[in-house]
């Protein structure tokens, strides 16, 4: 599978922050993307760089090849509809749906009425009269109705309830199944995408800390629960991320899977293992906790 | 181009800005007039000069408004800067076109009525033929000078900011007043003035077409840098 | 209902077999498709893949060509076999775990589980 996007050694400085560093990275085709990390982290400024909505301070960007910048053949082939995207101030939904239609060269009206159905999307309203959770829907419905073959999505459900949400993952996932493209699902609602999600990359403060299989991620840390001594004892030399007191009893989070003697160990030691979903371990790694190798 | 055409139907989403606003305004302003130069009673000339450049005026609004509030949707159409450009332009050439198109129809009925049979005028009155045809062009030409600085405007604003854009604008203020006041003084302005009228109508208006490109190039250079 | 801790093409290659395994998959009969199963468990439909290939990997689906995938026979009884074999892993070394902790001993345990297979029994 050859990458539709390759970003390599992206750096982005303002006046007085570094929003993005040296960030390097491929994506693939036909797989669904979670790109995850704080507010701040720099999601939105990647995203917006890569489709040449903003620019690199150093750093190369390539989309399907080319240089994405003023480059009208592949950035038809790209959509990136923004958590707080502006519309002409008279736009309905309607309106944004047309130009949209006209836009995107795989644009599938029936997906898009769908869509609005399920949302229960007013058409004729002006799009600055509707609630947040309608604005985001219209960029939701933009982003899976345009069957961009790299679609960015940010975090587009902002206002959205959760049975919208479910909706939108519901019927995102179905048409992904029909027509596999590649999507990037920027988002703080980890734990809910997680499972859609194929490969994820974590940002923190601008750079890439995680690049992994959503799968290998399940196995990548554990949470070791019971008394402080015996926590203490097991985890010296391992890398802890996350430590929690409760008078005797210690929670800690630490990376790597645990093997047949190491839960033998544990168990021997009546200590609990819990594993740590996805949104757990984002959290616990780019929370500004020190990170330690010997128990403290 | 089809792209381009795509930019268009974009910016016509905004009814009101480019069709509805100027309508309103010179329907406004015609109605007005007439009303007013019927109802003086004098058989002299009556010619409201202000009047018919109120749609003028507008578009400069309407130049800034292009930018604003259409851009960031273009470019989650993942439309290039190029066709933002060329596309905003042709709907300001085509919408200014319509509005020069009523004007000349206004002018060759007050011609014709010689002012409403009262003598009275919305449109410059007292042209020679000559000048009768090209004053929609220059009504034109006017129109698309005040969009794109609107436009340009704009363009300054989002590339550079809003410090810059007072600079500039303070700045050029302050050079044409002052450049005014030379030419006053040291007699440069009855040259100029010379040379004008030299031009005649149709050599300004087309100096002022000149004008016009390089505003729209220049805007062009600043757009292909904005960033959302 | 997902375990978090565990691999997720694991688990859905899991869920599959449990349903042969229990009769309602029954063998030459077709089996979910990839899209029916990410649907189904909201997944990627990459992973449920992972899934079905590890099945088929393993013998326990076959695929025809152009129409899908289908119980081999015999997966049933396979799949039994392999389970009665893990039988001791899975749930006797957990038991015994726990019991030690409550210091009771290997006749403790053995009376408990007949009691209680016969209260079963009877009911």
């Amino acid at each position: 599978m050859t990458s539709v996007i390759e970003v390599s050694h992206l750096t982005k400085r303002f006046r007085d922050t570094v929003a993005l560093d040296d960030v390097t990275f491929a994506l693939e085709g036909d797989t669904i993307y979670g790109l995850l990390g704080r507010n701040g982290a720099g999601k939105t400024t990647l995203m917006s760089i890569v489709t040449a909505q903003s620019f690199a301070t150093t750093g190369k960007v390539s989309v399907f090849g080319e240089a994405p910048y003023e480059n009208a053949r592949v950035l038809n082939r790209v959509c990136f509809v923004r958590d707080d995207q502006a519309y002409p101030s008279s736009a309905t939904a309607l309106h944004a749906f047309r130009i949209a239609r006209l836009c995107f060269p795989n644009w599938d009206q029936a997906l898009a009425d769908r869509l609005v159905t399920d949302f229960r999307l007013p058409l004729k309203t002006n799009i600055k009269k509707l609630s947040r959770g309608q604005r985001s829907a219209v960029g939701a419905i933009i982003g899976v109705a345009s069957r961009a073959e790299v679609t960015f999505f940010d975090e587009p459900y902002l206002g959205l309830d959760a049975v919208a949400r479910q909706a939108f993952y519901d019927r995102l996932l179905e048409d992904y199944a029909e027509h596999p493209r590649t999507i990037v699902l920027s988002s703080h609602l980890i734990d809910e995408v997680a499972n859609i999600l194929e490969r994820v990359i974590v940002l923190d403060n601008g750079r890439v800390i995680m690049n992994d299989a959503a799968d290998d991620l399940r196995n990548r840390a554990v949470v070791i629960t019971g008394d402080s001594a015996a926590v203490a004892a097991f985890t010296a030399g391992r890398e802890v991320i996350h430590r929690q007191n409760l008078g005797n009893v210690t929670a800690v989070t630490v990376l790597g899977g645990m093997s047949p003697q190491d839960r033998a160990a544990l168990a021997a030691n009546n200590l609990e293992v819990s594993p740590v979903t996805l949104q757990q371990l984002v959290v616990r790694t780019t929370q500004d906790a020190p990170r330690s190798t010997a128990a403290a | 181009m089809n792209r381009v055409v795509n930019v268009m139907k974009m910016q016509l989403v905004n009814r009101q800005t480019y069709i509805g606003m100027p309508l309103i305004i010179l329907s406004g302003a015609f109605l007005l007039t007439v009303f007013v130069v019927v109802l003086i009673p004098t058989d002299e000339l009556k010619f409201a000069g202000g009047a018919a450049a109120a749609p003028l005026w507008y578009f400069l609004v309407v130049g800034v408004q292009a930018l604003t509030l259409s851009f960031p949707f273009s470019q989650a159409m993942s439309i290039t800067r190029r066709d933002f450009h060329l596309g905003t332009l042709l709907t300001a050439v085509i919408t200014a076109g319509v509005l020069a198109v009523i004007y000349l129809a206004i002018s060759l009925i007050e011609s014709a009525t010689g002012g409403w049979g009262v003598n009275g005028y919305f449109t410059v009155p007292g042209l020679s033929d000559n000048q009768l045809a090209i004053a929609p062009l220059s009504y034109f030409v006017i129109a698309m000078l005040m969009f794109l600085s609107g436009y340009g405007s704009a363009a300054v604003f989002k590339r550079w900011g809003a410090l810059v854009l007072t600079i500039i604008l303070t700045g050029l203020a302050i050079l044409l007043t002052l450049a005014l006041l030379l030419s006053v003084r040291s007699g440069t302005w009855d040259v100029m003035v010379n040379w004008a009228t030299a031009q005649g109508m149709l050599g300004m208006t087309l100096w002022g077409l000149l004008l016009a490109a390089v505003l729209a190039a220049g805007s062009y250079l600043l757009v292909r840098r904005v960033q959302l | 209902m997902i375990d978090e801790g565990k691999s997720l093409f694991l688990q859905i290659a899991e869920r599959v077999e449990d349903s042969i395994v229990d009769g309602s998959l029954t063998e030459e009969s077709q089996a979910p498709s990839t899209n029916e199963l990410a649907a189904f468990y909201r997944i990627n439909p990459a992973t449920a893949l992972k899934g079905i290939n590890l099945l088929v990997d393993k013998g326990v689906l076959y695929k025809q060509r152009g129409v899908g995938m289908f119980v081999t026979s015999g997966a049933r009884a396979a799949l039994l076999a392999e389970r009665r074999a893990a039988f001791a892993d899975t749930y006797l070394e957990p038991l015994m775990a726990e019991a030690r902790k409550l210091g009771l001993n290997a006749e403790d345990l053995a009376a408990l589980i007949g009691e209680r297979f016969n209260e079963r029994i009877k009911q």
